[in-house]
């Protein structure tokens, strides 16, 4: 069989305006005992100067860090919970054009996300994604220990994806690729049509250099 | 060959209008509609409704017999007219109060008897337990001998008493759950006795202080385990009775049948839900306890599996039908589920304001007996006396300089003072009513881990058929706490607590009847 087209999303962006961390503080902020609310919340907290300082991939694991010790049903329907509230009524309009577009064009959906399986899954289902990479905690005894199985989504580099599309004969040079901000630099590069959509302004500029087409400015 | 044994047999079936009674019955009906006969023995409200008519309105309103209403539609009377027959009887009353003729009539007939009717309440009138629950089961074994067929006893896991660990399938007839022998007879004449002297003659409570403390004296926590257990014990010292005893766990809401969260009535997690859903937020559990929790359509599986094997003459025993040893659910998971059903029940907009306060800022959470601190029932109960005794004492004239009373200060004073004595006194009552609450559910949910086997049963459903095959094993307690359980509970279980109506269907018009189909109409209109 030979190698299909596909279309990458970056979640956080193209699709949902709120940051993976907003999730982290909300399920940190949701846990069973109030003490540990806030020492939860001071952890999630701790990972913004890492993102500032520019290490996303950090950031990620430091922000689901705070989550340590919640049980995976609380995790789980919480997660459910927080799509059902926060992201599935507020889903950008020119992402769900372009996921549109590329059913249409018959490629196959890649979701990559940097939230938890059990907030962004829901919304895998609803695009019919085909894959979805995302975040996911790993538990012992039914809590999370804290640490995120890989791979780790933050700053995704061109290797995985090359693996990712090797591994489910994804052709990434009849793809195409959307991301929002300079994390996703990688990942459009690695891809025959790459665009911005909603771009912060680092990528903007990456855009600008590389001749990319902006969308949803 | 669940299908085969069952086709054509004739089935007799007390407390058809109980909660796993009704739901058997129509699944039973609803999948199994090859089967011959069931006589349903129920009790006539009045003179004027004889078991009949009351059943007809029970099919006719219950949503249990939605799914049967719509599939046959007019057709109903007559379908149900071919397979059901109920009589006027009366369990409290030797061969469960049928008459003679009816026994006559039977005889030959009937394949088995499933004896499902018995009070549930944990702490009822030992009297009243001991007529429904001991005699009960007394007279529906003699029936089953008189018509010399299976009798399918169903009881509860409970039994087991105050024990903890491994609860096998199994009973040792004349020992009691502390391990001591007993005689069954003797003890029941020694519970009557002791309910006609004294207060016990007038009071109720005193009855059930007594019932309670002779239940604990052998083991048993409560006076409904205490006389399901001595029902078990009677069946086995009838002579000539080809006996099974199913015994279900906690049942509760149903999985999938008669449809998603279908429950009724008070079952023990609906208080225990209710509870996390008023300000007391700390549950004493012991976390890790295992909350033995069956839905009632798998108990109603288990229950068609268990007749189909006693028929075949295969069954005898005893069958637990319970989840602990293949798939169990522990307290503290339990209460954890239910504060999140509560968050999602609420987002979804259920409660009331005071509901949706709590639930957003505090979860329930599990916490041992001795460990409860400032939040246990006993000094909230202290608290309200406290600040009810002192709003009490304050009086506006002695309060008040007397110009200041006869200002109007002093009326509005007494208002908001009785305004907010009644307050405590409502916040009083219903500590109390939790504290009683707790106390009877603190063997089940914190002194004692059940871990129930059910081996016997799982073997038994192993050759199962569409419809009836055992799932206990692989229900998603997150999935089903969450979105079955508990919707399942607030809508029709926890109303019961409020003293709200539970919402029925609408009778049809014209009234429905069972239509008088003879054997020979139905094979010829097949």
């Amino acid at each position: 069989m030979s190698a299909r087209p596909a279309a990458f999303f970056r979640v956080e962006g193209p699709i949902i305006s709120r940051s993976a961390k907003v999730a982290a503080a909300w399920l940190a902020a949701n846990s069973q005992e109030i003490s540990s609310r806030f020492v939860r919340l001071g952890a999630v907290a701790l990972s913004a100067p890492l993102a500032l300082g520019g290490d996303r991939t950090l950031a990620t694991c430091a922000a689901w860090m705070g989550l340590r010790g919640m049980t995976e049903d609380r995790l789980v329907i919480l997660g459910e919970d927080y799509y059902e509230a926060y992201l599935e009524d507020n889903l950008a309009a020119v992402g769900l054009d372009l996921l549109a577009r590329a059913k249409r064009e018959k490629q196959e959906i890649v979701l990559v996300s940097e939230h938890l399986e059990c907030i962004i899954k829901p919304l895998a289902d609803k695009v019919g994604a085909k894959h979805l990479v995302c975040n996911r905690m790993e538990y012992r005894n039914g809590r999370a220990t804290g640490r995120l199985l890989d791979p780790v989504v933050g700053r995704l580099g061109g290797t995985w994806l090359k693996n990712f599309a090797a591994q489910h004969k994804l052709d990434l040079s009849k793809s195409t690729a959307y991301g929002a901000g300079d994390a996703d630099v990688a990942l459009l590069s690695a891809v025959a049509f790459p665009c911005a959509v909603q771009p912060d302004r680092s990528l903007r500029a990456a855009a600008r250099d590389l001749d990319w087409p902006v969308v949803g400015a | 060959m669940l299908r085969k044994t069952l086709a054509g047999r004739h089935i007799l079936l007390t407390g058809a209008t109980g909660f796993v009674g009704k739901v058997w019955l129509a699944m039973v009906l609803e999948r199994l509609p090859e089967i011959g006969k069931i006589t349903l023995i129920v009790r006539p409200r009045s003179r004027r409704e004889n078991a009949r008519m009351r059943y007809e309105k029970v099919i006719d309103t219950s949503p249990v017999f939605r799914q049967l209403r719509k599939d046959h539609g007019a057709n109903l009377g007559r379908f149900l007219g071919a397979r059901l027959e109920v009589l006027d009887g009366d369990i409290e009353k030797p061969l469960l109060g049928i008459g003679t003729d009816a026994v006559f009539s039977l005889a030959g007939r009937v394949d088995a008897i499933i004896h499902c009717a018995g009070i549930t309440d944990f702490q009822p009138d030992p009297l009243r337990a001991l007529k429904v629950n001991v005699f009960g089961a007394r007279h529906a074994a003699q029936l089953s001998r008189r018509l010399s067929v299976p009798l399918i006893h169903v009881s509860t896991c409970f039994v087991a008493g105050m024990v903890s660990g491994d609860v096998p399938e199994a009973l040792v007839p004349g020992i009691a759950p502390n391990g001591q022998p007993f005689d069954v007879n003797a003890e029941i004449r020694a519970l009557q006795q002791a309910c006609k002297e004294g207060d016990a003659v007038e009071k109720v409570g005193t009855r059930i202080d007594i019932g309670s403390a002779r239940a604990k004296a052998l083991g048993w926590p409560n006076i409904y385990t205490y006389t399901k257990g001595l029902a078990e014990h009677i069946i086995t010292q009838t002579k000539d009775v080809n006996w099974t005893i199913a015994r279900p766990a906690i049942v509760e809401c149903a999985h999938e049948y008669p449809f998603v969260g279908w429950n009724e009535g008070l079952n023990t997690a609906g208080p225990l839900a209710w509870l996390i859903t008023t300000s007391f937020r700390r549950l004493p559990t012991a976390p890790d306890n295992v909350f033995d929790v069956i839905p009632v359509d798998e108990v109603a599986k288990g229950l068609t599996h268990i007749t189909a094997a006693a028929i075949r003459n295969e069954a005898g025993g005893v069958y637990q039908l319970a989840s602990s040893d293949v798939n169990p659910l522990t307290f503290g998971r339990c209460v954890e589920l239910t504060g999140l059903g509560m968050r999602r029940w609420i987002r979804k907009g259920g409660g009331t304001p005071s509901e949706r306060m709590w639930s957003q800022h505090l979860d329930p959470g599990p916490v041992a007996q001795h460990q409860q601190g400032l939040c246990s029932v006993d000094r909230l109960l202290d608290f309200t006396a406290g600040l009810r005794d002192g709003l009490g004492s304050v009086k506006s004239d002695k309060s008040l300089p007397a110009k200041v009373a006869d200002s109007g200060v002093g009326a509005a004073l007494d208002d908001w003072l009785a305004s907010a004595r009644s307050k405590v006194y409502d916040s009083e009552q219903q500590l109390k009513r939790i504290e009683n609450m707790l106390e009877l559910f603190k063997p089940f949910i914190h002194d004692h881990n059940y871990i129930l086997q059910t081996g016997r049963v799982r073997a038994l459903c192993e050759d199962s058929m569409p419809g009836f095959e055992w799932n206990v094993a692989y229900i998603d307690w997150r999935h089903y706490w969450v979105n079955v359980e508990f919707p399942g509970l607030q809508k029709w279980s926890i109303p019961v607590i409020r003293g709200e109506k539970i919402p029925s269907d609408s009778p049809s018009s014209p009234r429905f009847e069972l239509e008088d189909v003879h054997l020979q109409e139905r094979v010829a209109s097949k």
